[in-house]
């Protein structure tokens, strides 16, 4: 009754009309896999009742089985989406109709279900034609389609496209189609039906991995799964089998089938339906040959074994993937995403001590941390993940007041480039946690970190708008209204490109960490009044609230962005007369200044690697075309003394003495010779042990 | 002042998002538990970013006890009408008489055509949409002898066997704003939905919307007065009266009653996907709508 290798499963197979329901909750309480509603016609919607058995069932699979004739293949590879997505990918599919137009139908289908691939569905057909639906939503998991009828036609269909086939015996038409299609016919699963009288010795007979009881009476449900129980196999873990299909899409020079079997078990390569969620970044499209996706500390030293056997691969660490640097994706190499790494357990709560897991966004931290009056201070964005931010910097919300991310940062857990996990604190490897805030990303993967939380509650929020006629003059007038501030006050600028025939503007936003209206009106007065206000709002809100910005989904970046990054003291007319030509150039399409100064000022230098402390002001530029940017940056470029390395993307030698004073750099070149010797960790804002040649 | 003295419904307009996937559900589950009488999804297929609305509805059905579930509105073209008559019919079946049937006549021609749908002039629309109702209440019709029988330009049904029939008289409620349509709704339909924010004119454009029912309505010897007026609506909940639906809840109790009073409209929508404004509506703006327009009408009768 195995067949070819694959485990059994067994459901049952209910008539479509009131009893569907029951039947189907008494089949997950006995333990069968899966439940099959048929396309009667006549009776119930068996659509509509899949939906409705599949909301009040939490774990048995759902086999639809339906006619195409009468639906758009569109619609109805749309619905599936929606189904498998609300049950957390419980659905399959059976699928029945002429032939021809069966084929086509399933193309569609499998086209909007793609959701990954690039482009519209387009399909212009004998019997569809559907110009340009565009793809998705993507689906929970891989929905199997299944070739449901007794035409022969339908079997070969089967053989050549199908995930299935149900139907009577087909003998050598099925193989034949697959082996023809160059699949092997072993990958397609086998439907069959059996009375409620069948035997065991029949059901051991028969060439079928899925078979379904056709009752409507539930104690024939309860005597086939007792019948079945004994016929499962012992390990039910079947081995993770890709079929020729998806292997067919893997990359050269990677060992995919010697992963551990830990990590193969989360593993996503790009022939995956999850490859659409994981292959590019928030501003960056990419193409990796194989994504690694550890849960546990452990499973994050056998991830670094394996990128340690692959050394000529690209290697991108990612934690939320919002790098602007754009280092944690890449073509064709290995990238070890942390997103499972991502818990938040509050420590010591009279010492408001937290330790977070690297995976973590920061719009959760908050939203966990909100609860016990505390926050802190991360980046301007809630959906930047934790590891990232937080052994670069952390330039946000609350940083003249509270200081950067890193300056809250107590002890780490992490794993070095040989595989060892140590812990990094002031007292233990102080080198190493000195390196770890500001460029941890070069020493190794930090599985978990210690912050002491600062008590912020509500804040005041403020989303103004104001005119940028004169951009270097209002650049001037707001640094000096910053600069004046309370550190009560951080917040940032952003402009971009003017506009033929439109006012020039720019954006003010600003956070005041206070909770009493008046307070927050009258620090906000100065910085409103550096130009004329076309639009204000202003909320006091808990500070979580400013990081609920977002958005949901897997990220979908495409190109490739150029980012420039400054740290200046203080705006000066120049500096502003040289940013308004920049602008003037059409070069970037994002310009940015954050408040930095104030708390961050307070740390000397030395104390961690991120030691441009004096810097009032983090200037952030990004535009397309890196001939262009970097032209126009030119001209800036002698008023910054220093650069965020989070926001650089250039990767000339000369950043790395701009990013880090000589003292700084020299320190942590002797420290990579000693934690990671053969630049393992290489594809960040890379430090290599040895200074470039002279 | 036409007031067609319908029992007033509260709803929810919720988008029916496929990112976070269960967010829609749970607002339906806000709005049955907050104690609304409607949850309600935009229907675009062509949109990938949302979920199908009917099989949203259908799973969400399953997730509530209480509160009546449709689409807001659905869209005829690529749905096609016989599915649409028999999926409500099960549906309605199912949940002993939870569901209704909101449709349109086809909005963004470019997605429908896209996704393999036929583009229709506004003209031959309004004829589909009229040959589609008749499709419907057909397939409904269970009991009556024969098979489904429709010879239209746009829908052509021979043969087809009735049923199922729903569990209660489903209303079939149509989203309409131009003439033809209103008065194909005066002829054949049980509800007009026009949203709000989409009346040029305000409020005040359900003064011609229901002109034009009526009279329709009256020339085909139908009783205006079981046509219900719903309306999507769009506010803002603050703590200073603003303007129309912005301010408290007791002044879009006010906003509301008067807009039952004024022009019949008896049912309300509210888009929104905040689980707060859900219950805010529920419980504060709804009962008070209720207190006003029964307290008007029991002037009037007295």
């Amino acid at each position: 009754m195995t067949h070819r290798g694959r485990a059994p499963r067994f459901g049952a197979l209910v008539t479509p009309g009131a009893e569907a329901l029951p039947l189907a909750r008494r089949a997950e309480e006995l333990g069968l896999d899966l439940v099959a509603v048929p396309d009667a016609g006549e009776a119930l919607d068996t659509w509509t009742l899949l939906g409705w058995i599949a909301g009040r069932t939490d774990r048995i699979g759902l086999l639809a089985g339906l006619e195409v004739s009468d639906r758009e293949p569109a619609v109805l590879a749309r619905s599936a989406a929606t189904l498998d997505l609300l049950t957390g990918g419980r659905l399959e599919l059976a699928l029945t109709g002429e032939p021809g137009a069966l084929g086509e139908a399933v193309e569609i289908i499998r086209g909007v279900l793609d959701a990954g691939e690039a482009g519209p569905v387009r399909h212009l057909g004998k019997h569809y034609r559907v110009p340009q639906a565009q793809r998705g939503p993507l689906p929970a998991h891989r929905i199997p389609i299944m070739i449901c009828g007794s035409d022969p036609a339908l079997a070969r269909l089967a053989g050549l496209t199908a995930d299935g086939y149900w139907g009577p015996e087909a003998g050598a038409i099925l193989d034949d189609a697959a082996a023809g299609a160059g699949r092997d016919p072993a990958e397609l699963r086998r439907i069959a039906v059996v009375p409620p009288a069948v035997t065991v010795a029949e059901l051991t007979a028969l060439a079928a991995d899925t078979i379904l009881i056709r009752t409507d009476d539930p104690d024939d449900l309860r005597r086939f799964a007792e019948q079945t129980a004994g016929l499962r196999p012992a390990d039910p873990a079947p081995a993770l089998q890709r079929s020729s299909s998806v292997r067919a899409k893997r990359r050269t020079g990677i060992d995919y089938d010697n992963l551990p079997a830990a990590l193969a078990e989360t593993a996503v390569e790009p022939g995956d339906l999850d490859y659409a969620r994981v292959r590019s970044t928030y501003l960056r499209g990419g193409a990796p040959g194989l994504v690694l996706r550890p849960r546990t500390t452990g499973e994050v030293v056998a991830a670094l074994g394996y990128v340690r056997a692959h050394p000529g691969l690209p290697f991108g660490l990612r934690s939320g993937g919002h790098g602007v640097s754009g280092r944690s994706t890449n073509d064709g190499g290995l990238v070890v995403s942390l997103a499972a790494l991502d818990s938040i357990e509050i420590l010591d709560e009279g010492r408001r001590l937290v330790r977070i897991g690297p995976g973590a966004r920061w719009t959760s931290v908050a939203d966990a941390l909100k609860p016990y009056g505390w926050a802190l201070s991360s980046g301007d964005y809630g959906g930047v993940g934790v590891g990232g931010l937080a052994t670069a910097g952390g330039l946000g919300w609350l940083a003249r007041k509270h200081g950067l991310t890193i300056d809250r940062l107590r002890a780490v857990e992490m794993v070095l480039a040989d595989g060892a996990v140590v812990r990094a604190s002031e007292a233990e490897n102080p080198d190493l946690f000195w390196a770890v805030r500001g460029a941890g990303a070069n020493f190794g993967v930090v599985t978990s970190f210690d912050f002491e939380a600062d008590e912020v509650g509500s804040v005041g929020f403020a989303q103004l708008v104001v005119a940028a006629d004169d951009p270097a003059d209002l650049l001037v007038k707001w640094g000096a209204a910053i600069e004046a501030a309370p550190r009560d006050v951080s917040g940032q600028l952003i402009m971009g490109m003017p506009r033929p025939g439109r006012p020039a503007f720019a954006q003010l936003m600003c956070v005041v960490d206070a909770d009493d209206p008046e307070t927050i009106i009258d620090l906000l007065q100065p910085i409103a009044a550096v130009a004329p206000l076309y639009q204000q709002q202003v909320s006091l809100v808990p500070y979580a609230e400013v990081m609920a910005n977002a958005a949901d989904g897997y990220h979908q970046g495409q190109g490739d962005p150029v980012s420039r990054s400054g740290l200046i003291e203080h705006l000066t007319g120049e500096f502003g007369r040289a940013a308004a030509r920049l602008l003037a150039s059409g070069a970037v399409h994002w310009f940015q200044i954050r408040t930095v100064g104030g708390a961050v000022a307070d740390v000397p230098e030395e104390a961690t690697a991120y030691a441009h402390r004096s810097a009032n002001f983090s200037v952030t530029v990004m535009g397309s075309s890196q001939r262009r940017v970097d032209a126009a940056w030119q001209d800036l470029y002698q008023h910054f003394d220093g650069l965020y390395l989070s926001f650089e993307t250039d990767r000339s030698p000369t950043r790395l003495s701009d990013a880090f004073p000589p003292a700084t750099l020299a320190r942590l070149r002797e420290l990579k010779r000693r934690y990671d010797p053969g630049n393992l960790f290489r594809d960040n804002f890379n430090i290599p042990a040895e200074g470039e040649p002279r | 002042m036409t007031d067609y003295g319908h029992d007033l419904l509260f709803g929810a307009f919720i988008t029916p998002t496929a990112a976070p996937a269960s967010q829609p559900v749970e607002l339906a589950v806000v709005a049955d538990r907050a104690g609304l009488d409607l949850a309600t999804f935009q229907d675009h297929p062509y949109v990938s970013r949302f979920h199908d609305t009917w099989t949203l509805i259908s799973y969400a059905a399953a997730r509530t006890e209480r509160i009546r579930l449709s689409g807001n509105v659905l869209s005829l073209p690529l749905r096609g009408p016989a599915v649409l008559a028999r999926s409500h019919a099960c549906l309605d079946r199912l949940t002993g008489g939870r569901i209704e049937l909101a449709i349109g006549a086809g909005a963004f021609w470019d997605g429908i055509e896209a996704m393999g749908g036929r583009r229709l002039t506004a003209g031959q629309s309004v004829d589909a949409l009229g040959e589609a109702i008749e499709v419907i209440r057909q397939v409904w019709d269970a009991d009556e002898a024969g098979p489904v029988r429709v010879r239209g330009s746009h829908y052509e049904v021979s043969g087809a066997k009735r049923g199922p029939a729903p569990a209660h008289d489903i209303g079939i409620w149509v989203g309409a704003y131009k003439p033809r349509m209103l008065r194909l709704i005066g002829r054949a339909a049980d509800g007009v939905l026009p949203s709000l924010s989409y009346l040029a004119g305000g409020p005040a454009d359900y003064a011609g919307i229901n002109r034009h029912i009526d009279d329709s309505a009256g020339e085909s010897g139908r009783d205006p007065g079981r046509i219900r007026r719903l309306l999507n609506i769009n506010g803002t909940f603050s703590a200073l009266g603003r303007s129309f639906l912005d301010g408290p809840a007791e002044q879009w109790a006010e906003d509301l009653a008067g807009l039952t009073l004024e022009y019949g409209v008896s049912t309300f929508i509210l888009a929104t996907d905040d689980p707060a404004e859900i219950e805010e509506f529920a419980a504060e703006v709804a009962p008070a709508v209720r207190e006003l327009v029964a307290a008007e009408r029991g002037d009037q009768r007295s």
